[in-house]
């Protein structure tokens, strides 16, 4: 297996070790606050596999972060730090949300559109910063964190003053009309009319869950088996080495930043028509930093982003779980995740261990060659 | 309508309130420029914030006396801001993700304790935190107008102008600045010269980290006396984004957090009216992309320029040896 080289599962090891400790920690913090912690880190632990709607909870909070995950490692790849995934995610839900409230076509039109509408507007919100860090070398960490804000306050004010209907009590748009909701991902055949119903009535597992999966493959085909995926890459382990070696580095970091966007921007669709089936104030609410931790624990690559995805969804999962049956509430999850990132980042961290497995990769030549035999 | 937007800008209580909403983004916005000018984008303002918000009002509220407050605001600031250093500069994990997951720990971690010693997750209303003092200068105060903008703020405010005096004198009039603009100018050429770039990022970390927690003391011991849940709302962003808009200099940014300060005065005062404030809001957020524009291009030009004149000399030597 390619992916399993000795390198790889060095990280995977790291990673795993770092998410344990962080996990280890939380369960000292709950003892410590807890009247019954284990009952609240089982609950925290085992949570969303308890219940039927639980489960569903926990894959659609999941491909939602794989969308946002890969946005993140696309353009953390070629090590720049846009942090614009949140505004794009806003104008995403934003745009699909209004064609789904407003276009008048039959569903099987409508939708697509909506998700083509939701990855373009992120492609756009996405070129904007991009472009200023290529040709002019603006701080893309500033650029972004003010296009996130400027994306806030757009979708506020079109969600207020457009939006809402008039006589609606709090900030949000009417419920989607059937023909501008995603549709359930179990077909509606006729011998699957059961399970359908099932699905349908207590999670909001929809044809998105497809689409992400196409998305991973092609989030993974862009980055490794494309000029593109390869000056991406190229820029990321040295800009000088890229430039020199004739990149065109400008239109790279464009694209980064743009393609980026388009994986962020369909998440944005997803929370609009797939979770909330409305457009609601708040909708992304910190998503955007949570796909920096998923692209993290993946490493920037896309075939594990969705493993990732998926672990850190539970997490957030189980936390809800724990707060609503416990007294810890569910913001330890929060100090969880920030463990992670320092220690996955953290390159030092974990020295010994390292060393040790440096040490034993460099005794296993030695002891094939001396075992050369078979 | 207009007049009455009008006559509320023009009045001596706008300007006050300005200057009042203003203060808890040149402090932190002070902060970054120190370790943005050392050559460490410090993005983990908002979470020294929110963690020095809290430990004052908690601190404060427990030994019942508001300087221990300020002050153990002030050391957990540091602490924080520690404790970002030695991830980047020891661990060498990358500064932005450390920050980011700084405000992450930052933002769960306050709203976790906060729970644990109040049962409450919004605020620390139960709690019978202090606040700092408000001063009344004498004399100014009883002037009409200047009292009114000038007096009775509280002690950060008047810190907020004060330090930015000390923080320009202290980068451009002392060695110790001079060291650490040289050191975020080019790390490569100052540790040639003998500079501890590890050692001067680290001191730009931790003064950073007192700014941005007397800004986060502000908010809660100051401009409300009670923490909220998130109460610092991206002000430690506005701050950095205050640093860039102001030409990274301190009198530039403290003019870019009054800028904002203004913007966000303007928009309650809108809010008043039909005017969505929504727009309003937006402005200094595109104003400081713009700055970002009109800065990078205005460094690129001087790059040009000095190559150009670089060459030029270069010519005229060459011109002169050969007669």
């Amino acid at each position: 297996m390619k992916l399993l080289r000795k390198p790889a599962l060095r990280e995977f090891l790291r990673i795993l070790i770092a998410v344990s400790a962080a996990l280890l920690l939380g369960f000292f913090i709950t003892l410590l606050v807890s009247k019954q912690p284990l009952e609240a880190y089982r609950a925290f632990l085992l949570g969303p596999l308890s219940r039927f709607n639980r489960f569903g909870d926990w894959i659609e909070e999941s491909i939602t972060l794989t969308l946002v995950g890969l946005a993140v490692a696309l353009v953390f790849k070629s090590k720049q730090f846009s942090l614009g995934a949140e505004g794009q995610i806003l104008l995403g839900a934003l745009v699909s949300g209004s064609i789904a409230l407003f276009v008048p076509l039959p569903g099987y039109l409508r939708v697509p559109l909506a998700l083509v509408a939701a990855m373009g507007v992120g492609f756009l919100w996405g070129y904007l910063p991009g472009y200023l860090k290529a040709h002019l070398n603006a701080n893309e960490i500033v650029s972004t964190l003010m296009l996130n804000t400027i994306a806030l306050k757009l979708y506020d004010y079109f969600l207020i003053f457009h939006i809402k209907p008039p006589n609606a009590g709090y900030n949000a748009s009417a419920t989607f009309t059937k023909d501008g909701i995603l549709p359930s991902f179990v077909p509606a055949l006729p011998f699957l009319a059961d399970l359908r119903a099932r699905f349908m009535s207590q999670t909001n597992i929809t044809v998105m869950l497809y689409l992400t999966i196409l998305a991973v493959l092609v989030a993974y085909y862009l980055m490794y088996r494309t000029p593109f995926g390869y000056e991406l890459r190229m820029i990321g382990a040295n800009i000088k080495f890229a430039r020199y070696g004739g990149i065109n580095v400008k239109q790279a970091i464009i694209l980064a930043f743009a393609v980026s966007g388009v994986f962020a921007g369909l998440a944005g669709a997803h929370l609009a028509m797939g979770i909330h089936t409305k457009l609601i104030q708040n909708i992304s609410l910190g998503i955007g930093f949570e796909g920096i931790v998923v692209a993290l624990m993946a490493r920037n690559n896309p075939l594990f982003v969705p493993l990732s995805a998926l672990a850190y969804g539970y997490l957030r999962a189980g936390a809800d779980i724990m707060e609503r049956s416990s007294d810890v509430s569910r913001e330890m999850v929060l100090v969880i995740q920030a463990l992670i990132i320092l220690l996955v980042t953290a390159e030092q961290v974990l020295p010994v261990i390292q060393q040790r497995v440096a040490a034993r990769r460099e005794a296993q030549p030695a002891t094939s060659l001396a075992e050369g035999g078979h | 309508m207009w007049e009455l937007v009008l006559k509320g800008i023009f009045s001596a209580l706008f300007v006050a309130s300005v200057l009042r909403i203003s203060t808890p983004l040149i402090l932190p916005a002070l902060g970054g420029l120190i370790s943005e000018l050392s050559g460490a984008t410090n993005i983990a303002l908002e979470g020294i914030m929110l963690v020095a918000a809290f430990t004052g009002v908690v601190i404060s509220a427990f030994t019942q006396n508001v300087w221990l407050g300020v002050i153990a605001g002030i050391l957990s600031g540091m602490l924080v801001a520690a404790f970002l250093a030695y991830f980047h500069l020891y661990l060498g994990a990358d500064l932005i993700l450390s920050g980011i997951a700084i405000n992450i720990m930052a933002t769960g971690g306050t709203i976790f304790l906060l729970y644990v010693l109040t049962g409450d997750k919004g605020s620390s209303s139960t709690l019978a935190s202090k606040a700092v003092p408000v001063i009344n200068i004498p004399l100014i105060k009883d002037i009409p107008v200047v009292g009114t903008i000038l007096s009775g703020h509280n002690i950060f405010t008047y810190l907020a102008f004060i330090l930015t005096w000390f923080v320009s004198i202290y980068l451009y009039r002392t060695p110790q600045g001079v060291h650490l603009r040289a050191v975020g100018e080019n790390p490569e050429a100052a540790a040639s010269l003998g500079l501890n770039v590890r050692r001067i990022r680290l001191g730009a970390l931790l003064m950073s980290g007192v700014l941005a927690s007397l800004g986060g003391l502000n908010l809660s011991m100051a401009y409300l006396t009670l923490f909220q849940r998130e109460m610092t709302a991206g002000r430690g962003f506005i701050a950095l984004a205050a640093v860039f808009l102001g030409g990274r200099t301190p009198w530039g940014t403290l003019i870019a957090a009054i800028l904002f300060g203004f913007f966000d005065a303007l928009s309650n005062q809108l809010g008043s009216l039909a005017i969505p404030s929504q727009w309003v809001q937006m402005i200094p957020y595109a104003a400081t992309v713009l700055a970002l524009v009109v800065y990078s291009i205005r460094q690129r030009a001087q790059a040009v320029e000095r190559a150009r004149r670089f060459q030029e000399k270069h010519l005229a030597e060459t011109r002169a040896l050969g007669d």
